[in-house]
């Protein structure tokens, strides 16, 4: 799910980029809040970052004393997107293994869809493998597939989710025709 | 979170925070990633190389799943959404109300029938609510008018 949250975060100017007038300093701020947010990628809780919409609130800097560099306090609004156990999206198939094929749901690269979790599929080896059942259309690459996330892991190192989906439930499984 | 293993979408288990957020559907997403984009490329020289690797796979993503491309489509389906779910929480009183989550669940995947629609989002039967099915029907239809509009 996309979700729109407000953040207060900490933002560091160093001490040679301050320069007089507001605006500058303003805009040093904005161009600083980011690019930490370009980097952070992402956080267990609020998940992927992906853009900035408006900074709220700048509050008043402090000195670091031993830095000479200016900490301001800002609150700003962001776009996320954090995927919840139990819930139903559309991925995009982009690989097909043995064992089962791999998703990207937005930000998520890699949405795991094991084979043990598509009830009544086959798999078909080929040039271009695919997974098959008699009522359903097949699931290739580049299909897009409408799934349930069976869970989610956190990946510290890497920073970014991954997830387990299936497609036990109703009306879930492959989108014929994309109508998009 | 605490009791992470309690988290279920279906249930509408997802967390108080998330439960307060305001959640976005695909189209609503789009346009706001586009517009970012807009303006680095006004910005930029070159706003490929100036945007994040999840920014550009969630434009990607968006862009692929947006059932509302018309901007002001966008905003009829979340008024008309809004304003069903205001109509029928008037009518059935305290008993019905949508959140947030189960809204942009149903505008993102755009069920056709009223047991898609309760298979997609469990929780609008169940948390007490007593949803009846002929709510969700006409909730569904006027989904589906706005479709056709465009």
């Amino acid at each position: 799910m996309f979700l729109k949250v407000q953040l207060p975060w900490n933002v560091i100017i160093a001490a040679e980029s301050l320069k007089p007038g507001s605006l500058m300093l303003q805009r040093a701020i904005l161009i600083r809040l980011l690019t930490d947010f370009a980097a952070k990628k992402a956080t267990k809780d609020m998940g992927y970052f992906l853009a900035v919409t408006t900074l709220d609130k700048i509050g008043e800097g402090k000195v670091r004393q031993h830095t000479g560099d200016v900490l301001f306090p800002v609150v700003f609004n962001a776009v996320t997107f954090k995927v919840f156990k139990g819930e139903v999206l559309e991925g995009v198939v982009h690989k097909v293994l043995k064992h089962g094929v791999f998703l990207r749901i937005g930000p998520i690269e890699n949405a795991y869809l094991s084979s043990s979790k598509m009830p009544g599929y086959v798999y078909v080896l080929g040039e271009n493998p695919y997974f098959m059942n008699q009522k359903m259309p097949k699931i290739a690459k580049d299909v897009v597939v409408r799934v349930v996330v069976i869970g989610t892991k956190w990946m510290e190192a890497e920073r970014e989710f991954q997830a387990l989906v299936g497609l036990e439930g109703d009306y879930l499984g492959p989108i014929s025709a994309p109508d998009m | 979170m605490s009791g992470e293993e309690e988290e279920n979408a279906a249930e509408l288990k997802i967390g108080d925070e998330f439960l307060k957020a305001k959640c976005l559907m695909n189209c609503e997403v789009s346009l706001i990633l586009e517009h970012k984009y807009e303006q680095l490329q006004q910005t930029s020289d070159d706003p490929t190389n100036s945007v994040s690797q999840v920014f550009e796979k969630s434009l990607q993503y968006v862009k692929r799943f947006s059932r509302y491309k018309n901007p002001d489509a966008v905003r009829q389906v979340r008024d008309l959404l809004h304003q069903i779910v205001i109509l029928t929480y008037i009518r059935i009183l305290a008993r019905y109300q949508l959140a947030e989550f189960e809204l942009c669940v149903l505008g993102n995947l755009c069920p056709e029938t009223v047991e898609e629609a309760i298979a997609m989002v469990p929780s609008i039967k169940t948390r007490g609510r007593a949803q009846d099915d002929e709510a969700i029907e006409k909730m569904l239809n006027d989904l589906s008018l706005i479709k056709k509009f465009e």
